[in-house]
């Protein structure tokens, strides 16, 4: 594991190579809260985690969706499935993430299918309990008339359900996802470079936390607003323009 | 069938089918009564059957198990020929118009494709479908502007039509509409019944019409079942009948005292003979109006336009000058229409704390004039009265003028 005890000796390194300006190597030297000479010179080192951890959010969010949809519409004709299903997801969801990647060592080791794994684990709860509540607050009028019109149960759950339940179930999308883009950077102790391993890597060295939290916080603001308008594009009865006219 | 005349030339109206309740008992689990008992009923193709009752008469299960949304228990019910329990569920519903309280339109679709939902189940293809939602709109006077709101954007009155569309939508031969104008406030639930009524004078579908309101009931009914506690049949009879002779006291009870002014809800205008007025005509010599007032059944000269549309009343301020004036100082509101139920023409008349009222016909010409002396002389006739024993079994709901 590369992350570990913060060492002086690569930034002397980098005023080493950024002393080509007295104001940059002060400004590095000084450990100032943000050097935007170096940040624009040594950019490249980010891309890789960044575009890592991108890749492990979405691949995370998505597996975490399926299974908790598969659970949804498995709970949603035996109703009896769902406070099973609620404390089986809160109880993982209690789990801490360094002990649960330690938890999964013996079985799948270091790397992107452990962190994978910890990740989506994470998302269940709250997708989970937004489908089961979107499908809950359908209308029961929609559903009698849907059913009294001749729909099957399959129609009636894609047709009508599902669609208005569609809100709810992105606004789980949002929180699981921004979670997972706060709680993917710790994935670096499971050995997958995310933007935790340059702030692990360096965590003395204020510009480099900078860019690396703020790399972070724009990956959750980017996805959240993303989920937004695909919420506005898929749901347009809901569209404030729409609600207004009422 | 003049159905087809105005129901779009794609779909050919299909027939009504007739509906038969035979022995049909409905008993929920863990439930000592029955929801309902052996009811028997025979409902003609083409006919608006109203299941009325008191909260627990089973009325609504009674509609239900028709769809089969509530199975049956014993008995059966068949459709014109055919079982309901022979069918398919789903494909029963299809062939169902389904309207309820809360109408049930789905909030995330517009209202074209709330419309076209049933075709649509059947498998029509999109634009045929599109062209049907058109043709519904039209038919239920929505315009077709409003095809592509959602729900919400509509007023109650508009989704209520709408529901009636989609309900309408595959041509169904049998229709049901469980309490359809319950959540409607009294102003538009009357111009919903009437509209109702005037489209089902077209479309001739078998409608079941449950509501709790007697009044509904005897406005909207071909027959009428009254259903008591426990799904039992109190009567099963044409709104006049079930006014003329009640079967039971219950039903008396539940028809009410004031049986006679109800029988007024199943007139229109145009059954009583109405008054004529003296009509004056603008720039006419208010001389020869003055003529016509003589003797003339309505002591006011009614103005008209030169289409006999009535434009006001004429006072006697009016009479005073050369001649009519164009403007007159009353109003002739209001001005009722042939085709109006007569309890909401007395209605109207007592709202405005007129006399009389100009009737007028489909293109707004005057017709004869309405006046509250007609209504009470035919209250008073031996045609409206009904056996004398109701008011003297019950001498508190004597008139107070005895």
């Amino acid at each position: 594991m590369t992350a570990g005890p913060v060492q002086l000796a690569p930034l002397a390194g980098q005023v080493e190579i950024h002393n080509r300006t007295g104001e940059n190597a002060s400004c590095v030297g000084q450990n100032k809260v943000f050097c935007p000479s170096w940040a624009f010179d040594n950019f490249d080192r980010y891309t890789t985690p960044l575009v890592n951890q991108l890749v492990l959010v979405l691949v995370a969010v998505a597996i975490g969706f399926a299974v908790a949809f598969a659970f949804a519409i498995l709970s949603h004709r035996q109703r009896w499935l769902v406070p099973t299903f609620t404390a089986a997801t809160g109880v993982l969801y209690t789990i801490p993430s360094l002990a649960f990647i330690f938890l999964l060592l013996p079985i799948t080791g270091l790397g992107w299918t452990t962190a994978i794994i910890v990740l989506s684990i994470y998302t269940l709860q709250i997708i989970y309990r937004n489908i089961v509540a979107g499908l809950a607050n359908v209308p029961a009028e929609s559903k009698d008339a849907g059913r009294g019109m001749g729909m099957t149960n399959r129609q009636l759950l894609w047709r009508v359900e599902l669609p208005l339940a569609l809100p709810e179930i992105i606004a789980g999308l949002r929180i699981a996802t921004v979670s997972t883009v706060a709680i993917s950077t710790l994935m670096v102790f499971a050995n997958v470079n995310t933007l935790g391993q340059p702030l692990y890597q360096q965590i003395d060295f204020k510009t480099n936390i900078v860019i690396a939290g703020v790399l972070s916080i724009l990956m959750a603001i980017v996805l959240d607003l993303l989920l937004l308008a695909a919420q506005r594009l898929l749901a347009p009865w809901r569209r404030p323009s729409v609600e207004a006219t009422v | 069938m003049i159905a087809a005349s105005r129901l779009p030339a794609v779909e050919a109206g299909r027939p009504a089918a007739s509906v038969s309740y035979q022995h049909v008992t409905k008993r929920y689990p863990g439930q000592d009564d029955a929801a309902i008992h052996d009811l028997s009923l025979e409902v003609q193709a083409g006919e608006i059957c109203v299941l009325v009752g008191p909260s627990g008469s089973g009325k609504t299960t009674a509609l239900r198990m028709v769809n089969r949304t509530v199975e049956i228990t014993e008995g059966d019910i068949l459709i014109g020929d055919t079982s309901v329990r022979q069918r398919d569920p789903a494909e029963l519903r299809r062939e169902m118009g389904y309207v309820i309280q809360q109408i049930g339109l789905f909030p995330h679709r517009t209202v074209a494709e709330n419309i076209e939902t049933v075709p649509r189940l059947l498998g029509w293809d999109r634009a045929r479908a599109r062209k049907r939602a058109d043709e519904l709109l039209g038919l239920v006077g929505l315009s077709p502007a409003l095809r592509d709101r959602f729900p919400s954007q509509l007023s109650g009155g508009q989704q209520q039509r709408v529901g009636v569309a989609r309900a309408l939508a595959a041509d169904p031969p049998v229709m049901l509409m469980d309490e359809p104008f319950g959540a409607i406030d009294p102003i538009n639930r009357e111009r919903l019944q009437n509209e109702f009524l005037r489209l089902q004078s077209e479309i001739r579908k078998t409608v079941l019409f449950v509501t709790h309101d007697i009044d509904e009931a005897i406005k909207m009914g071909d027959r009428i079942a009254i259903l008591e506690e426990g799904g039992r049949l109190a009567q099963y009879a044409t709104p006049a009948e079930l006014l003329m002779a009640p079967a039971s006291d219950f039903v008396e009870d539940f028809v009410g005292a004031d049986r006679a002014l109800k029988r007024l809800a199943l007139m229109r205008v145009r059954d009583i003979d109405l008054w004529e007025a003296p009509l004056a005509f603008v720039g006419q010599a208010t001389g020869e109006v003055r003529a016509k007032l003589n003797g003339a059944e309505v002591p006011h000269a009614l103005l008209v336009d030169s289409e006999r549309r009535p434009l006001g009343w004429l006072s006697e301020s009016d009479l005073r000058a050369e001649t009519v004036p164009q403007t007159p100082d009353s109003s002739p509101d209001p001005i009722l229409d042939l085709d109006d139920v007569m309890r909401d023409a007395l209605a109207d008349l007592l709202a405005s704390e007129t006399q009389y009222a100009p009737v007028t016909d489909r293109d707004g010409r005057i017709a004869g004039v309405l006046s509250i002396e007609i209504i009470s002389d035919f209250l008073g006739s031996p045609e409206a009265k009904i056996e004398e024993h109701a008011a003297v079994e019950r001498p508190v709901e004597r008139p107070l003028s005895e």
